[in-house]
């Protein structure tokens, strides 16, 4: 199974052999929840949210100021 | 998973501090309400009054803009929007294009000052001739120089900037750790002073990833990029902290806010008088010393020179 995931305007693609939820995602990455928001397929999701095959993860840093 | 208010199952968020799940309409609605309930609390605005939103295209402000065109809908307010460009190239530019964007589409007035025909400076310039304080000081005071006499020019009764939960945080816990306790007794909702126009602070108790989530979900389009100069800067590394304490302590960030309110009232008691405004011998904007924090910048820097800005007075 393998996904997109886009993070700091970067895009990879992410191979995976098991199921994994964005919390996963986020936790490999070592990112915390509260520093985040992220959209699977274009639609903010919550961290419960399975990653599925094919899909387009964005992570969208929320820590800019503004 | 289901929305705690109205049971739909595409949940965007998770309020792990309060345990609510909820939907995107939810979700909106819940934001703008607490918004303008927070108004109503702390009487931050008034029926008539003139408000000024301090605009930068970021996610923050530009949530202030829309939540407060709610009330200018309603013809509660008068509502405009100033926007400062203080000169940092390669990233003010689209932060300004998408503020003149959003005021365009919501029909409201923008103002656009600068750094450069106020002070003959930008930011950039300042940073080059290696100053010997960091740039969001500079900024910051420089900023609030021009949000200031520009407001008061335009009439304005109020300028709302977008200061959310966790910069109202990260200044509790930076100004404690830095003992600057006389500027603790000034962070709150709003900040009153005769010489000052009173600004408040509509998003301080919503918190960052929030207003990220709501400018995302309405669709709002905000320049979402980090300052270059802020990672430097010593915010930056109190809201990594707190971010991080977040993870196990989801309610820190109201806990700490509650608190600060509940000692606040006591420091402003004992500190009672220390420091009493008057007006800058140099440019005759309020000050706490013979000359304004702004003057003594420049005058550091080498800048307070009789072109620079004794026309503004």
């Amino acid at each position: 199974m393998k996904f997109t995931l886009i993070i700091d305007d970067e895009k990879k693609t992410m191979k995976i052999r098991e199921k994994l939820t964005i919390k996963d995602v986020l936790k490999d990455f070592k990112i915390p929840l509260e520093a985040v928001v992220v959209k699977k397929n274009g639609e903010i999701v919550v961290e419960e949210e399975q990653v599925n095959d094919g899909d387009i993860i964005e992570v969208i840093r929320v820590i800019y100021g503004g | 998973m289901s929305c705690t208010k109205c049971g739909s199952e595409n949940v965007i968020i998770h309020r792990r501090y309060s345990g609510q799940h909820l939907c995107k309409k939810c979700f909106i609605e819940t934001i703008q309400k607490k918004v303008l309930k927070d108004i109503k609390k702390y009487e931050l605005i008034k029926k008539g009054d003139k408000v000024l939103v301090a605009l930068s295209g970021g996610k923050d402000s530009t949530t202030v803009l829309d939540i407060l065109s709610i009330l200018a809908e309603r013809n509660i307010i008068e509502l405009e929007a100033i926007t400062i460009d203080e000169g940092i190239k390669d990233y003010r530019e689209k932060g300004i294009e998408y503020a003149s964007e959003t005021c365009k589409k919501l029909g409201i007035p923008q103002h656009i000052f600068s750094f450069k025909e106020h002070f003959k400076i930008t930011i950039d310039e300042i940073m080059a001739s290696k100053p010997p304080r960091k740039a969001c000081t500079y900024c910051g005071v420089l900023r609030r120089w021009i949000l200031n006499k520009e407001a008061k020019k335009l009439g304005a009764d109020k300028i709302a900037t977008g200061h959310n939960l966790d910069d109202e945080v990260q200044a509790i816990v930076m100004n404690y750790l830095e003992g600057n306790i006389e500027n603790l007794t000034r962070i709150g909702p709003a900040t009153y002073s005769q010489k000052f126009v009173t600004k408040i602070k509509p998003l301080r108790e919503i918190p960052e990833k929030e207003v990220t989530a709501y400018v995302m979900a309405k669709g709002l389009k905000v320049h979402l990029e980090e300052c270059p100069y802020r990672k430097t800067s010593f915010r930056k590394k109190i809201g990594t902290i707190l971010t991080g304490l977040s993870k196990d302590h989801p309610t820190i960030l109201y806990s700490t806010l509650r608190g600060h309110e509940k000692i606040r009232n006591a420091l402003k008691k004992e500190l009672k008088g220390e420091s009493i405004l008057r007006e800058c011998i140099r440019c005759g904007q309020p000050a706490a010393r013979d000359l304004c924090k702004t003057c003594t910048l420049l005058k550091e820097i080498g800048r307070l020179k009789d072109e620079i800005h004794s026309h503004n007075r």
